[in-house]
């Protein structure tokens, strides 16, 4: 019986390796978009914050980039992407959400600051920013999903999800 | 003014704070979206508000459209057959019944089936005809299989568990399915299903379907109608919904027909003609502390049994007309970021005419009262707590039928029935979880039970009249499981032990009634033979399950071990009623299921072994009898092939191996291929 067990184990891990910790789950974040109250249409721009100079930073926005291509349908909504350098987060007005970047988290503070003043959704695979109010949304980076909100920063961002969504997540 | 309609009244007067109060519905739940998102199929049949699968304080199965679109199964039965604690019999080629840890018999009455809340079990027989649901495969977002008494969610009939069907919502674009196949024993099946867009949030829905097959042979030596009947089922159902902001409005019908051979609950074989149609409206609304949902219903129900000589060499038809009102309100509230309460009611008026009952018209009006709380006092640990109340109304109304066997004043009753659920679920560890949870729901007893009056079509010296009971009381099943899940990657792991507990099961007369037929004299000798409360039983075991995937392989292996304790009105000749649980259910059943998907191939396959069990049927000699049903290994087999995107040829067989005990039945199972085509636009 160990041995079947054992076995299971093995077979499970094998076929569920891991993503890396900083890497955002970008097909998770769009759904998370749609999701949004009201529901978004049309072309969105999105924002992808990054740190310049920061290689964790930089490689995971390219590889949001890379997964939501020339456009991503979040429900009605298309997202268009557009990065965001830390150094002009001014820019962030306009936008209805912004991807957070790993390697950004000395720049939190104004980072929310600034989504705050723009009503802008962040979301982030950075658990700590989410826990600090910083960011409103977090995705877990393990083989299951696991997405976190930030009620606070909800709330500063004049952000509000349909309520089957938020029985389904983690609220904070 | 009847005193039915005054009481609709008061009860609606009673409802209306609640919409009022609570201007919203409940959840528009986009089961895929947030199936997508979350990795896992959602449900809200457990506690009423959207949960993961993996994290349901109760036993719950979920079958994805993507399983059930890979799978041989042809029908929803199918489909269920290869899970644990599930007993499926496939009495004759149109006739199935689902029974969940044990209580198999003919017309289970324990199960409530509903399609997108909507309930399509037969309030008149208390019977799911699967063949007659309204709703095709195609159209499916999901299935899910409660075990366990649900009442306290839904109400009477939920006594051992629900399977609740839910359909998928139209995307922004128009789509369309549509399946052709065919196969030996005359099997043809065409289905389609159509979503449109028509702009402002409008969408439109139109689903249509027809199936034929042929009845599976039945032995010489049972007791069956001639000709019988084969099997043909038609259906087409239209919706309209439109999203307003967070709300969401949905308005719709459909119609049904189905004409099988049956055996009845006296375990009568007989051809039955049914012809369902229904209207629906709903309304829900999303807010930022909840939900609230509105949603009412008609079903309209003509059952004709007996359609060819049901009796043997003796013809009786018996017409019955049901129809049934539903209103449902319910509200749910988010305490706090992690608790919920929830908050219902509802109205149920079911009414069977007919001239083979009482009066011309037996009706009862049910109204309920629910409320379910979840709570989460640490992160860890969750609570849920339900209690329903429901109130029936027993009446009779128009001619009685002489001489009347009964005091009409007996069917002027009311009765008060208190359900609950329970849990407590643990996170033990990251992976690990326990749950302990119970209740107690009520089978109601069929309006035929109530109110059938039948007369025998065979000669006797005195006209024997089969009779139903004003007196019926509701049947309590009491039921409790402890349950631990462990996922190991993509590998769930899950083991269970159940006890379940079934008061005054509710028996139809069989043969051998002499000590229990009553004796009227005036004003010409009649006997009655009723229906009746024939006992108690018990059944307890354990389920063990495992599945998970590998690259484009995905498995599923289960094994169930059931007991079942009680004789109840016992199986010595002359057998007096047809209800013996401990003889129908089998004590072992194993399934192995194994699904692979590599793109352009994919292929599906079920092992399922169940052992032996003995069932009931008349034998040609038109005595009851229980006849052996063998073990069985039964191999259930598709294969498809994608042409392109939207086109796919795929072959299907059921029961490969030919095991003749795989059906469950006293007529032996065949096997049956198929072959088709399905087309998605």
């Amino acid at each position: 019986m160990r041995q079947l067990i054992g076995a299971a184990v093995v077979a499970g891990s094998a076929v569920a390796p891991l993503p890396l910790q900083a890497e955002l789950n970008v097909p998770i974040a769009v759904r998370v978009v749609s999701f949004l109250q009201p529901p978004p249409s049309g072309i969105m721009p999105a924002a992808i914050v990054v740190a310049p100079g920061n290689a964790a930073s930089l490689a995971d926005a390219a590889a949001i980039e890379r997964a939501l291509g020339g456009g991503a349908a979040a429900g009605k909504a298309t997202l268009r992407t557009k990065r965001v350098p830390v150094t002009a987060l001014d820019s962030l007005a306009g936008y209805r959400v912004a991807f957070v970047t790993a390697g950004t988290r000395d720049d939190q503070g104004a980072i929310a600051a600034a989504a705050a003043r723009g009503s802008v959704v962040t979301i982030t695979s950075d658990d700590a920013c989410v826990q600090a109010a910083r960011c409103v949304v977090g995705i877990g980076s393990g083989a299951r999903v696991q997405i976190t909100v930030n009620r606070a920063a909800a709330r500063a961002a004049n952000a509000r999800f349909g309520s089957a969504f938020l029985m389904l997540v983690k609220e904070i | 003014m009847t005193a039915l309609f005054r009481r609709a009244l008061a009860l609606g007067a009673a409802l209306a704070p609640l919409a009022i109060v609570s201007p919203a519905a409940a959840q528009a739940v986009d089961y895929s979206a947030l199936e997508a998102m979350v990795g896992e199929p959602v449900t809200t049949s457990v506690i009423g508000k959207p949960q993961r699968a993996s994290e349901v304080a109760a036993s719950v199965t979920i079958i994805t459209a993507d399983q059930i679109a890979r799978s041989p199964a042809r029908d929803v039965p199918g489909l269920l057959k290869g899970y644990a604690g599930v007993d499926v019999n496939r009495w004759t080629a149109g006739q199935s019944d689902v029974a969940v840890r044990g209580g198999v018999q003919t017309y289970n009455a324990r199960l409530l089936v509903l399609v997108d809340g909507r309930q399509v079990y037969l309030d008149h027989y208390g019977l799911t005809d699967w063949n007659l649901l309204g709703v095709q495969l195609e159209e499916i977002q999901q299935i899910e299989l409660v075990r366990g008494p649900a009442a306290a969610l839904f109400g009477f009939n939920a006594a051992s568990g629900v399977v609740n069907i839910i359909t998928k919502r139209g995307g922004d674009a128009a789509s369309a399915r549509v399946t052709a196949a065919a196969g030996d024993h005359g099997v043809t099946r065409l289905a389609g299903t159509a979503s449109l867009p028509l702009g402002g949030g409008v969408r439109a829905k139109l689903t249509a379907g027809r199936l034929r097959e042929d009845e599976r042979r039945v032995p010489a030596s049972l007791l069956a109608p001639t000709p019988i009947a084969d099997v043909s089922a038609d259906q087409v159902s239209g919706e309209v919904s439109a999203r307003v902001g967070s709300g969401e409005a949905v308005v719709g019908g459909g119609y049904a027909s189905n004409e099988q051979i049956e055996y009845l609950p006296s375990q009568l074989l007989s051809n039955q003609r049914y012809r369902s149609s229904n209207v629906h409206a709903g309304l829900t609304q999303d807010t930022a502390w909840g939900g609230v949902s509105l949603n009412g219903y008609v079903n309209w129900l003509n059952a004709d049994y007996g359609v060819e000589g049901s009796d043997g060499r003796y013809s009786v038809g018996a017409p019955f007309e049901n129809r049934l009102v539903a209103a449902k309100a319910a509200v749910l509230y988010r305490l706090d970021t992690a608790n919920t309460l929830r908050v219902g009611g509802e109205y149920r008026s079911s009414r069977m005419r007919g001239p083979a009952q009482f009066a011309e018209t037996i009706a009862y009006d049910v109204g309920s009262l629910d409320a379910m709380l979840d709570l989460h006092p640490l992160d860890r640990v969750g609570i849920s707590a339900a209690a329903r109340v429901d109130r029936l109304w027993l009446g009779q109304s128009g001619a009685i039928v002489q001489p009347a066997l009964d005091d009409p004043a007996a069917f002027d009753r009311a009765f008060t029935r208190l359900s609950f659920n329970a849990a407590l679920v643990v996170q033990t560890s990251a992976n690990g979880r326990v749950r302990l949870n119970g209740g107690r729901g009520y089978q109601l007893p069929s309006l035929v039970s109530f109110g059938l009056r039948l007369p025998l079509a065979v000669p006797t010296p005195v006209p024997i009249v089969v009779t139903g009971s004003p007196r019926m009381r509701p049947v309590a099943v009491w039921s409790g499981e402890l349950g631990y899940t462990h996922a190991l990657g993509a590998t769930r792991l899950e083991a269970t032990a159940f006890y379940t507990h079934t008061s005054d099961a509710i028996a139809s007369p069989g043969d051998g009634l002499e000590p229990n037929l009553e004796l009227f004299l005036t004003p010409a000798p009649v006997l009655a033979a009723r229906f009746a409360a024939v006992g108690d039983y018990a059944t307890y075991g354990t389920e063990w399950q495992a599945s998970g995937r590998v690259a484009a392989l995905d498995w599923r292996v289960n094994y169930t071990w059931t007991q079942t304790d009680g004789d109840l009105a016992g199986t010595a000749l002359p057998i007096p009623y047809a209800l013996s649980p401990r003889e129908t259910t089998p004590r072992h059943k194993a399934n192995v299921a194994l699904g692979y998907d590599g793109g352009r191939w994919y292929a599906s396959g079920l092992a399922r072994y169940t052992s032996a069990s003995r069932q009931f049927a008349f034998s040609a000699m038109q005595q009851l009898l229980l006849f052996r049903v063998d073990d069985a290994v039964a191999l259930d087999a598709r294969a498809g092939y994608r042409l392109s995107r939207a086109v796919e040829l795929f072959v299907a067989g059921e029961n490969l191996s030919l095991a003749k005990g795989a059906a469950g039945s006293p007529i032996p199972a065949d096997r049956r291929l198929r072959g088709g085509l399905r087309v998605t636009l």
